[in-house]
Formats: C-alpha cells, structure tokens, sequence
C-alpha cells in the first residue's frame, strides 16, 4: 500500500491502482486548503466565508466533510447556519457535528438543540449526544420531550446527555422517569442519573448524590446500573459508606461481592481497614483471601491484622495473605514468615519465602543476616535461600555453609553465593570446581561458579581467573570452566577458546568451536576464519566456517565489508555443501558487492549454474541494494543471462 | 472537562518481576492448589468466561496468550468481517477442541450474553475507546489493545468510566509487566540514577496531520464487510478496502492522524500515538505514574520535549538510540541512566545498578504476563498494570505533543481544567464528535 500527501491531506490507494489514485486524488482534493498551514493561524473573516462558501456550493461530500474540520478548528458562530444545514445529510451530519460540537458559543447550541426538533432516528441520536457533549443546560427541557420519545434510542440517548448536563432539573427528569420508563429506557436513565450524581458528588453536593444512587440502586434496572449506583452510594457517604461496603462483601451475588471489593480499595480511613479486618474470621475462605487483597491495596494497611491471617487458618486464606505480605510488609513480619518457610513443603512455606524475598522494607536484610549464624536445622537452608533470593552480602557465613554436611545446605549455599559471592571471592568457587570436596557438589558448584561469573564487573579479569584455573584442571572440568568463560565473554575468553580450538584434545574442540560458533562479538571472526582456514577438514573445521558466515549475517552491517566476509568464507570452504550454503547467503543479503561475489564464483566451472542463478537472483531481488543498470553490467560483462 | 481523581493505589498481587527475577520459580499463584481438579483444570468457579472483539493481527497474538491461561474459557468470536469471524472461531474451536465457539457480527450481541465475564478488544484503534466504554456499561472486563482512544476527551471518560461502573480495565501496553522495563522504570522511580532529569520515548514517526477521505470502491456485502458498522464512531466516509486494515486506518474523521515516515515508508496510522501508547506509558510508568507534562514544545531536529509539572522532561525523540530494538526508551537521572528496548536487553550507566543480577537474568517477553495480570485482576478486582488511569494519562501525553505537533508550536496544559491554556485551537482539537448513534 502508498500514501499519497497532497498538501497534508492523505490519500491511501493500493499499489495497483496507484497511478489513477494519482489523477483522482488530486481531483477530490484540489479544493483543500492545507490544515498545516490553517494551523496556528488566525482564521479571518474573509477566510471563513470561503469555507462557508464552500458549504453552500454543490461541491462535492469529501471537500465539504475537510471544510467542516477545518471550520472545527478554527470556525465562528458565523459558520453555524451552513453547519447546521448539514444535520439532515446522512453522509456529511457526523463531519457537521464535528464542527458544531467544537465551536463555542450559544449559536452552536441553538442551532443544535433547534435541530432537535426536527430530525429522527440516528440523526437525532447524534444531535442529542452532540448537545450532552456540550453540556447545554438550556437543552434540558427540549431533552425532557425526547425522554418520552417513542423510539427508544432516542430516548436513551436523551436520558444520557441529560445525565452528561448533570444539573438539578435533569436529576428531576431522569428520576421521575426512573419507575415508569420503558424496559428498554430505564437502564439509560439509570447511567444517565449515575452520571449526574457523580457530578455531584465532585461539587460536594453528596446529599443530593446519595439520594440518586439510593434511588437507582433499588430500582428494577439492569445489574450493571446497581452496581454503579451501589459503589457512589457508599464512596458519597464516606466513613458512614461502612455498613453498606460490608452488606455487598456478604451479599451472596459475586457481582455485588465484586463492586465491594474494587469499593473497598476507593473508601479512605482507617476506620475501613478495621471493618475489612474483623470481616477477615467472618467471611468464606474464599472471599477473606480476596478481601486481604483489597486491604493490601489501600493506602492504608492494617498490617497486624493480614500477619494475623497468615500465621493460622485457612490456607486460602494464609496463601493470599502471605502473598500480601509482599507487597506491604516489613520487618516486623520475618519472624512469622520464615515460620511458614521453614514448614515442611508447600504452597504456603514457597510462598513465605518469596514475600521474604520480595519485601522492600532493606531492614529484612539485616534480620535476615542476624539470624544466620545462630540458625540451626532446617532453618539454615531456609535462611540461605532468602539470602541468596534477596542478595544479601553474607559470604563468610556461606562460604562456611560449603562444609555443612547437610547437602541441601551446602546447594543453597552454592545458589547464594552464585548470586552475591563478590569478586574478590570469586576464588573460593573456582576451587570448589577445580577440587570439589564432595564429588556430589560439583554439579551446584559449576553452576554457582556460573551464575557468579557472568554478573562480574570486569570481564576480563574473571576470564583470566577463569583461564588459569582451567591450566590445572582435569579433562573434564576443563570443559565446564570452557563453558563457563564462554558465557562470560571478552577478550581474554575469545583468546582462551581459541587456544583450546586448536589442541588436540576431542573434547576441547567440540566445546570450544561449539561456544566460538555461537559467539555474540564480532571479535570472533578473524579467529573462526583462521580455524576455517588452517583446521583440518573435520567437523570442527564446518563449524567454524559456519560461525563465521553467521557472524556475518548477524554483526556486520556494512554491505562490502559483508560481502567480503561471504568471499573469505566461500575461499575457505572446503565442501560442495558448504559453497552452496556461501551462495545462499550471498542471495540473502543482494547488493552490488555480492553481486560481484557471486559472480565470481561462478567462475569456478562445477558452481556455475549455481552462482550465476544466484547472480541473477540478487540482481532482481526487491530488495536489491544498489542501481539496476550497474547490476545489468556486471551481468552483462560475466556473460551471465537469464534462461527464457 | 471532567478532572481526573487520582485513584487508589495498586500495589499488586502477583510478586513484581523486579523482585521476583531470578525467582520466578518461586512466584506463588492466587489459586491455591485446593482449587484446581485432580488433573490440575480449574474449576468453572474460578474461570472467567471470555469473548473476543475484532480479533485481527495484534489481536491473534493476544488471543494466544489468553488461550495459554488454564482458567481462560473463550467462547465467543465478534468481528464485522466474515473472514475473521471464521479463522478465529477456528483457531479457538481447534485449541478447544470443540465447535462450540459462537461467532457474532454486533458486538453488542455478545455484550449481550450474561454469561461472558470479560472481553478481548482488538479492532482497529477507531473503535477501541467507544467498543471500550459500551463493553463496561454492559458490565464486562476489558483487555483492550492501544491506542486506547482517539483524543484527551476520550482519555478522561475512560478513566472516569471505568472507574464509576468499577470494571477492570487493561490496557494493551504490555510492556508494563515485561520484567526488563519494569526494571528500568523502577530504577528510574526508586531514585537509583538519582534525581530525575529526563525520559525518553520513541515515537517511530513524529508528523501530525488532519485525516482524510479516500477514493471510493465498491462496497462489499454487509454479510462479508459490514462497512457502516466497520466505521462505527468515525465520520463516514465511503468504502475502501484500504481502510479494512484498522491499523492503517486513520484516527475516525480524527483532526490528529500521524503519519511514520521511519525507512523511507509512508504509513497511516503510527505516530506519536502507535508507539508513544507504548512508550510514553513507559516513561509514565518511569515518573510515578504522575499526570501527564504540562507543557509542549514544537517539534525540533527530530526532538519534541515535553516537560512535567515537576521540571522532569518527556523527550519523544526519533534517533540517538542505542540498537535495542524496537519501542526503546531511555532514563536519566543525575547520577546514572538506563535504556531498554524490546530486544529484552538494558544498557545502563553502571552495572552497579544491577544489584548483582545480569541482564539476561532479569529478562524480557513474552508478553503472557500482562493477559496474566489482567485475568488476576478479574479476580481480584485489583487495579491492572494498564489500568485506565495510567492509560489516560499517557494518552493525553501523546495526543497533547500530537496536537503541538500539528499546531507546530508549543502548547501549555491546565492540569487541573483538563484543558490547553489561553489556546482556542489547541483546546478544540482535544475532543471529536462521534459518528451518530454512537457514543460514550
């Protein structure tokens, strides 16, 4: 699909019709004057009786539609008239009112309000939602008729803007009709004094609101108009909103349940937090849990009383509190949390240990450290998890923790220190990979070394240490401290791994051509290159080829330089399979530069075919980087034609 | 105008993905285990009932993400186009295993049905804000995809509606609980860079235009493109295929349309609004979620610069980005900075900000967490991440730079009026009438 921008009015056309879109477009649109230019201009008087001109002229729906947004932006009341005769124009009536609905002014009231009087159906519907936008009081009588209009959209929408109007004479209308108005009104009407009390409400006369949602909360209406009516009358009487928040937190209707609750989080006081919490050990399960989500919504929290909820009952009711916790506790609350996390497993002890973990309160670092030391069974793991989860600096009593003959203790201690062993002790998990006291802790081991390793500040110095570590090591820890430096990256890794490339060693290789063919540095070309180039033809030879094609596809942006890299790699290639896979790429990537390759290639007699398809398939690709005719040449010049 | 009532505080449920990174494992659930069947279904009391509006592209993604959810049981397809109405009825009947998905043409038929719970709105964003308000008058959730509304008028009566008729509301910014911006925009909130200086959202096209009238073409049938209904609040126009794409199509008879002019390509339909819905929410998302600048400036050298009540500035700003990806955004304090973009990745002034995490650890999409939070929320009836005042708020942003954009000058905004000061053409340009019989 195009665009067209014709002055700064826009024109979309599909593709195929983009040339006829041309000549009509600039037919439809030769009228318009740019909006661009309109902006931030005066409009004068001379200008506006142009517009108006144009209103008044046969010209044609679109450019009257334009000129009616451009009379919205800067049109008078001296436009109304002409605006306003468009309210009958089913096409034009929406572009009319657009205008109309932005003007100020008493003439666009009148004239919106007079042409309620005549029009029907949608056309009405629109003008009368237009006058509700307006908020024109001097409407709500001629509104008043059309509640009793016999088309029942035209009366809800009356009912609805008089509610937008949100003055006293609406609220009378609207609740006169609220017993007598048809089915089909009365949920209209019901929004429409809603909207009123609201308005109210916001003017502090919460009297007169309650009064309103009193009246529409009982009233045979649709479910959804209670639930609005039931929520303002508890938010418009403040504290004394109480009892009628606990009445739908017992209501056995989910919906009425459901309004309590979001009403709850609104309803400011203290004195609300005290009704929610004795409401705890009165309501089902099910709906304490969700009322303890509403008590940690609110701005204020009556903590004791969710703590309370988490240490006995319920465990629906324990889970939600406990998952509360997170979000509003504090110190205070560790001592019963790393209670439930010390029970044995459960919903509830993983979820005490994620509140430990989550808890913003930086006083639960501290509690939790203190503890540490003096802890004893089962509670030491417990402790180091949430250290390990809330990093917390405590390394001598993890390190000691490595010794503990509990295996669970020594893994937690393994993830703890993975997540905040600092560098300086980076050491102490090299040694329990390189020499593992316990065959049955390298497993935790490598992976804390891991985990610790790639979130260290400098690169190149955890890579030597790494490195050096690895001189000593046996076959196979050489392979996961291998892994290890790879997923750590840098100068010092790169050069590691290429030295362990290029052993003899089978195990080596594999590892490290595997971790130098998914390299995320561009660094690692010359050195894939080089193992391309001199390594023996093997699978690790592939590899490394392959790596460098992907790191040329992926890092390198210059389209020669690209290109280049597609022609070392095709000089390296050893295999048909791996010339085929050149070509491929260079068909991925068409520009004049590997156009040129391509060409090259199929110089070379058992690729021709090949190359020069691909030569052809660049040259013509949608995509093609570069002038048609220079690629024509070049096609031209290798005698490269396209098969009829 | 009406004003916008800061509404209470969301502190949600679900464990934050700032705290919970490394630990997702450990993220407990609202339903306890007690709830579900012995095969780990959910019981229907715990399900919500679910039915989709407009399932396009976007909207495909996200009815996946749903689909993925154990307690989700999507019923009821809605789309004006018959092609639609099939291909997703299909693609809910196969994960369900049944042909029990009903397909409808009027939304209002499905918000109809008492026994939908929620609804996924995803059409073109003409009819979101209007499909929006309707969906919460007939007493349905939302997840609803942005850009949420077509002006600052729309954006007031979503947050005032969602909040009177006390539905949950989630907008289609799901970056809001991807754990890599969420990191970010906590660093930027929790004073870790130090005090606030700037944010910067990318727009992906900074050009705001009057919208226009397309060349007409035949219309189709009304059983294979209801076109009127397809329409809906926008101005009518006539028929054309074009238009079909909702993506593309212009903001209703809209004064503020935009245009992205990003790789050499004209598109309908981006703007400061496509992305800044996104973006800007961000940087919302970074100052605290406070109301949105009060002042902005004309476009210069690809910068727009908004600035909030607080001397903190909104930057939209087209290039200077560090490749991240797409929907970057950048924030700076006066001791350090963060970027972030849909790559999953951060860049940050010190890896001391990391708190001794990774990059790779704190993590990116999918997307999944957001439909999650929404559905929770249903539960709940907590305030979602996207909730409509956080939604309103970036959405005046947007359209306040869109109108100084199209104005070409600068533009001051009463926050307390919820209106431009002493500027007539700005203040007009704040609201649109909809299309009869619709409105909000």
């Amino acid at each position: 699909m195009n665009t067209l921008t014709i002055g700064n009015e826009i024109m979309i056309q599909n593709r195929r019709s983009l040339f006829s879109a041309l000549l009509r477009s600039t037919l439809l649109t030769a009228a318009l004057v740019s909006t661009q230019t309109a902006c931030g201009q005066k409009l004068t008087p001379d200008r506006e009786r142009e517009l108006i001109a144009v209103l008044r002229s046969n010209a044609a729906d679109n450019e009257k539609a334009m000129t009616c947004k451009k009379l919205a932006l800067e049109g008078t009341g001296e436009a109304v008239q002409e605006l306003a005769s468009l309210l009958k124009d089913e096409k034009l009536a929406s572009w009319a009112r657009i205008a109309l609905e932005a003007i100020p002014g008493k003439a666009a009231d009148e004239a919106l309000v007079k042409a309620s009087y005549s029009l029907q159906g949608k056309l009405l519907i629109g003008v009368i939602n237009s006058i509700g936008v307006r908020r024109d009081a001097a409407a709500v009588d001629s509104l008043k008729i059309r509640l009793l209009d016999k088309d029942s959209d035209v009366a809800s929408a009356a009912a609805v803007a008089l509610g937008r109007i949100g003055n006293s004479n609406s609220a009378l209308f609207l609740t006169e009709l609220l017993g007598t108005a048809p089915a089909n009104v009365r949920s209209a009407v019901a929004e429409g004094l809603v909207v009123c009390a609201a308005r109210f409400q916001s003017e502090g006369k919460n009297a007169d609101a309650i009064k309103i949602y009193d009246n529409v909360r009982t009233a045979d209406v649709p479910k959804q108009r209670v639930l609005e009516a039931t929520r303002g009358a508890i938010l418009a009487r403040n504290l004394d909103g109480i009892p009628l928040l606990l009445e739908q937190l017992r209501a056995p209707e989910k919906t009425m349940f459901q309004i309590g609750l979001s009403t709850a989080r609104e309803l400011m006081g203290r004195e609300v937090d005290q009704s929610l919490a004795a409401e705890l050990d009165k309501a089902a399960p099910e709906r304490a849990a969700l009322i303890i989500y509403a008590m940690a919504d609110r701005s204020t929290v009556d903590m004791p009383a969710i703590l309370k909820a988490a240490k006995v009952g319920q465990p629906t009711v324990r889970l939600a509190a406990i998952n509360a916790l997170g979000m509003v506790g504090n110190v205070s609350c560790v001592p019963v949390l790393l209670d439930i996390a010390g029970e044995p497993e459960s919903e509830l002890s993983k979820a005490a240990k994620s509140t430990l973990a989550e808890m913003k309160d930086a006083g639960v670092n501290n509690a939790i450290a203190e503890r540490l030391p003096k802890a004893e069974g089962k509670m030491v793991a417990t402790l180091i998890e949430i250290v390990g989860l809330r990093r917390i600096e405590a390394t001598q009593e993890l390190i000691k923790a490595l010794n503990n003959p509990d295996k669970g203790v020594r893994g937690a201690a393994f993830m703890a220190l993975g997540n905040t062993v600092p560098p300086p002790q980076l050491n102490v998990l090299i040694e329990q990979v390189v020499t593992p006291k316990r065959a049955e802790d390298l497993e935790a081991a490598i992976l804390s070394l891991k985990t610790a390793a790639i979130r260290m500040p400098d690169q190149e110095d955890c890579a030597a240490k790494l490195s050096g570590a690895s001189n000593t090591a046996t076959a196979s820890t050489k392979v996961a401290l291998l892994e290890i430096i790879g997923a750590v990256g840098g100068k010092k890794a790169l050069e590691t791994i290429e030295q362990a490339a290029k052993t003899d060693d089978a195990q080596l290789k594999d590892v490290s051509s595997k971790l130098l063919g998914e390299w995320m540095t561009i660094d690692a070309a010359p050195v894939l290159l080089n193992l391309a180039k001199t390594g023996p033809a093997d699978k690790y030879q592939v590899r490394a080829l392959k790596g460098y094609i992907r790191i040329a596809r992926q890092f390198v942006k210059n389209e020669s330089e690209k290109a280049a890299m597609f022609s070392n790699a095709f000089e390296s290639a050893r295999q048909p399979a791996e010339q085929k896979l050149v070509i491929d790429n260079l068909k991925a990537f068409p520009s004049i530069e590997t156009l040129k390759v391509a060409v090259r290639i199929a110089q070379t007699p058992e690729l021709k075919e090949e190359a020069s398809q691909a030569a052809i398939a660049i040259a013509e690709d949608k995509k093609f980087a570069g002038k048609p005719e220079e690629a024509k040449d070049i096609l031209a010049k290798a005698g490269i034609v396209k098969p009829k | 105008m009406s004003k916008i009532v800061p509404k209470f505080q969301r502190r949600s449920f679900l464990k934050s993905s700032l705290a919970t990174a490394g630990a997702a494992v450990m993220a407990p659930t609202i339903i306890p285990s007690s709830a579900l069947g012995r095969d780990g279904a959910v019981a229907p009391s715990e399900r919500v009932v679910v039915g989709g509006i407009g399932i396009g592209g976007r909207g495909t993604y996200d009815l996946g993400c749903f689909m993925e959810q154990k307690d989700v049981q999507f019923v009821a397809v809605c789309d004006i186009k018959e092609a639609r109405r099939v291909a997703v009825k299909k693609i809910i009947d196969d994960k369900n295993g049944n042909q029990d998905c009903a397909m409808i043409k009027d939304f209002r038929e499905l918000l109809d049905n008492k026994g939908i719970d929620a609804v996924l709105i995803a059409t073109g964003p003409n009819w979101h804000a209007t499909a929006a308000m309707t969906a919460a008058k007939a007493g349905k959730d939302m997840y609803c995809e942005k850009p949420c509304t077509k002006n600052i008028a729309q954006s007031l009566i979503l947050a005032e509606t969602m909040r009177r008729t006390g539905r949950v509301f989630q907008a289609g910014t799901q970056r809001r609980n991807l754990p890599h911006f969420a990191f970010a925009c906590e660093l930027a909130r929790s004073g870790k860079l130090g005090k606030l200086k700037k944010v910067f959202a990318h727009p992906a096209g900074m050009q705001a235009m009057m919208s226009g009238w397309l060349i007409p073409e035949t219309e189709p049938n009304k059983d294979v493109v209801d076109w009127d209904m397809y329409l809906g609040p926008a101005a009518w126009r006539p028929f054309h295929s074009a238009l079909l794409d909702g993506f593309n199509f212009e903001k209703g008879g809209g004064f503020v349309g935009a245009l992205n002019v990003e790789n050499g390509r004209k598109i309908m339909g981006g703007g400061v609004l496509e992305w800044g819905s996104h973006c800007v929410d961000l940087c919302q998302w970074a100052v605290g979620d406070c109301p949105p600048p009060v002042e902005y400036n004309a476009p210069k050298d690809g910068e727009l610069v908004a600035r909030y009540e607080n001397g903190v500035e909104l930057i939209f700003r087209e290039k200077g980005w560090i490749p991240l990806g797409s929907c970057p955004v950048r924030f700076e304090g006066e001791t350090g900075w963060v970027e972030a973009g849909d790559s999953g990745k951060l860049v940050l002034s010190s890896p001391e900000l990391l708190a001794g995490r990774t990059v790779q650890e704190i993590g990116g999409y999918p997307a999944t967490f957001h439909v999650r939070d929404f559905l929770d929320c249903v539960k709940t009836r907590g305030q979602t991440k996207g909730n409509a005042d956080a939604a309103c708020n970036a959405h005046i942003a947007c359209h306040a730079a869109n109108i100084a954009l199209l104005l070409n000058r600068q533009v001051k905004y009463d926050l307390a009026k919820q209106e431009f000061i002493n500027d007539e053409q700005a203040n007009r340009l704040r609201s649109e009438a909809l299309r009869e019989p619709w409105r909000l």
